[in-house]
């Protein structure tokens, strides 16, 4: 009754978050590529680039999650980074008991979950500024508990985090510590390249940019903004436990509110709601700063990168992802003519 | 009438009672009391700013009522959100198409599916057997909606970058994927030139067939109310005027001083 086509191979099984793309052959090139970019780090720099490398894995964790939030869900975050320490010193905590990375990455998602309820449940209904708001007074309310309890956790002070030991690999050596941190990031990676094929991820795009077409076929509005508070603050809390791993040292600063700008300037410079944006935008936050300082320059960073935002912000709204994927389009129709309209 | 009788006993009649909708001051419905007969494409017709869209919003729970009750089948709606009004088988679209503007049409249908039973959100995140099974059910659902509107070759587009014509059967698209048993369409035809029109009567005319339902669709040009609706109701200045089959509805002098500013003669 609805004819042919439909019995015609189709090419809707696709993620629908990255547009037009395809089926497993586009998937398995893109695992194949990650693959390479991954292998480079070990095998072509030296132990101090392979020790920003390990960190780049972590903070993608952070920016994934944070895209999952603001970039696919519309919701403004400024406690990321503070989900990050709520990783980070529950890894310590747990860790100063003697207990290893299975205990304490089990630890740091319960506690995580627990916290992310905590900010999410009361502001349901809240959106925009007055959900930007409430978790920026999560974001002082964990600096003032981790001022407050020097014994446990350091203070000020900050504190010394032991290594992930996992037979004979140890997070203290590059090398271990990033090929440790790929793991987790990999999964976190696929998840939410997965996600953008589901329900519950077109929900989150619903519930971004229409409301009420979202409730008008039975979206639950608030119900997937806590899903989605609940997942980023997850994928933060294990960036905190790998970040803790990988660089042995935290302290409060590491979390404030510049740490969750930062995370969010890397979100939108990469690209919102884009996997791809993600990685570049925590790329992005690792790598131009230290580049700043081997230069001599890193007072130049908060600069040159506001000036960046700003030009994101104005002219590529869709960030690198965006530009390149215009630049793309772009080269295509020259070359290819009526392609857009088939 | 003859067309859409068999289906009388699947679909449910939709019934309010005294609706009144007031903003401020300002009252959008007054005491309406209408019924549409279960399983038949109805219209609702009437000026600009007669309420029609007033009214589907208050059957579909998007605007609070200060008084009277929608009741569809035996169910009465009055207490229930919007959403809970669209799982239970309402589903509108909008006279202002609200899409996603940054996705591709595919996921704009299937974001339609949400009715259908989903897995737990665990389960989708995760990927687990369930999920697939549900992605493929809906994606087979939105396969036929969208090859059903034309649009199987636009599935892949950003709608942004669609014309606002199929913008508009994008949302219908939304609408139709889950088979819903009470579906209200506001101006659907809006911005279609005649051939589209026509194509979209007889989609509508199919999907009716296909699955019953019952089916208000909002439109001002009176051939095609005339050649898809069973039944029409006629609104004014927020109240109700007049109901029947198109001939009635169209032939009565009342509708025609309201709806053309003249009686007769009027042309679509
Ligand atoms: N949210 C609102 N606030 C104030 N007035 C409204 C609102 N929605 C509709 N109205 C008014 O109610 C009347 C009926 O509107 P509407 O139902 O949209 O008419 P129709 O769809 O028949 O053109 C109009 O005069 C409109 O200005
Ligand atoms: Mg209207």
């Amino acid at each position: 009754m609805t004819g042919a086509t439909i019995t015609r191979p189709r090419r809707s099984a696709q993620p629908p978050a990255t547009g037009r793309g395809a089926g497993a052959r586009r998937i398995l090139t893109r695992v194949a590529v990650f693959a390479v970019i991954a292998a480079v780090p070990p095998l072509l720099f030296d132990d101090y680039w392979v020790f920003m490398s390990a960190q780049v894995l972590a903070f993608a964790v952070a920016t994934l999650g944070l895209d999952i939030l603001y970039g696919r869900t519309g919701q403004m975050s400024l406690a990321h980074a503070s989900f990050m320490g709520v990783g980070a010193y529950t890894t310590y905590i747990v860790s100063s008991y003697g207990h290893g990375p299975a205990i304490q990455l089990g630890a740091v998602v319960v506690v995580a979950l627990l916290a992310a309820l905590v900010v999410a449940v009361p502001t349901l209904r809240l959106s925009g500024l007055r959900l930007a708001l409430v978790t920026l007074a999560f974001g002082e309310l964990l600096a003032w508990v981790i001022r407050e309890t020097t014994d446990l956790t350091g203070g000020t002070q900050g504190a010394s985090v032991d290594p992930i030991v996992i037979g004979t690999w140890d997070s203290s050596e590059p090398l271990h510590a990033y090929l440790i941190a790929l793991v987790p990031a990999a999964i976190a990676t696929l998840l939410a390249a997965h996600l953008g094929r589901t329900q519950l991820g077109r929900r989150m795009l619903a519930v971004r940019d229409t409301e009420l077409a979202a409730e008008s076929v039975g979206v639950a509005v608030a119900r997937t903004k806590i899903t989605a508070f609940l997942i980023s603050a997850v994928y933060a809390g294990i960036a905190g436990w790998l970040y803790a791993a990988i660089v042995g040292f935290i302290a409060p600063p590491d979390f404030d509110l510049f740490a969750s700008v930062y995370l969010f300037v890397a979100v939108v410079i990469g690209g919102a709601g884009t996997v791809l944006g993600a990685w570049l935008g925590a790329a992005y936050i690792v790598l131009v700063p230290e580049l700043f300082t081997l230069a001599g320059q890193p007072n130049l960073y908060p600069i040159v990168g506001g000036a960046l935002l700003a030009v994101v912000a104005l002219l590529v709204p869709d960030g690198i992802v965006g530009l390149g994927r215009g630049l793309w389009r772009r080269v295509r129709g020259a070359r290819g003519g009526q392609e857009g309209s088939r | 009438m003859s067309r859409t009788a068999t289906h009388n006993t699947v679909a449910p009649a939709v019934r309010t009672e005294g609706l009144t909708v007031r903003y401020g001051a300002f009252q959008a419905l007054s005491d309406v009391t209408v019924s549409l007969p279960a399983g038949q494409i109805s219209g609702l017709i009437g000026p600009n700013g007669a309420g029609k869209t007033t009214l589907l919003n208050a059957i579909s729970g998007f605007t609070s009522i200060a008084e009277g009750s929608v009741h569809v089948g035996h169910a009465d709606l009055t207490a229930l959100d919007a959403r809970r009004r669209a799982l239970a088988g309402v589903v509108r679209g909008f006279q202002t198409v609200r899409l996603l503007d940054r996705e591709s049409v595919l996921t704009n249908v299937l974001i339609g599916t949400e009715r259908l039973p989903q897995p737990s959100a665990l389960a989708q995140f995760f990927g687990l057997p369930s999920q697939w099974r549900a992605g493929r059910r809906d994606t087979a659902a939105a396969a036929e909606v969208l090859d059903l509107l034309g649009l199987t070759g636009q599935a892949h587009r950003r709608v942004d970058e669609l014309p606002f014509a199929s913008r508009r059967l994008v949302e219908v698209a939304r609408v139709l994927v889950s088979s819903p048993s009470v579906i209200l369409l506001d101006e659907p035809a809006a911005g279609l030139d005649q051939e589209g029109r026509q194509e979209l009567a007889a989609v509508l005319t199919r999907v009716h067939h296909n699955h019953p339902s019952t089916m208000v669709v909002v439109e001002h040009d009176v051939d095609l109310v005339k050649s898809l609706c069973s039944y029409v109701i006629a609104l004014d200045s927020g109240a109700f005027l007049r109901d029947g089959t198109p001939a009635e509805v169209f032939g009565d002098r009342q509708v025609q001083l309201a709806y053309f500013g003249r009686a007769a003669g009027a042309d679509a």
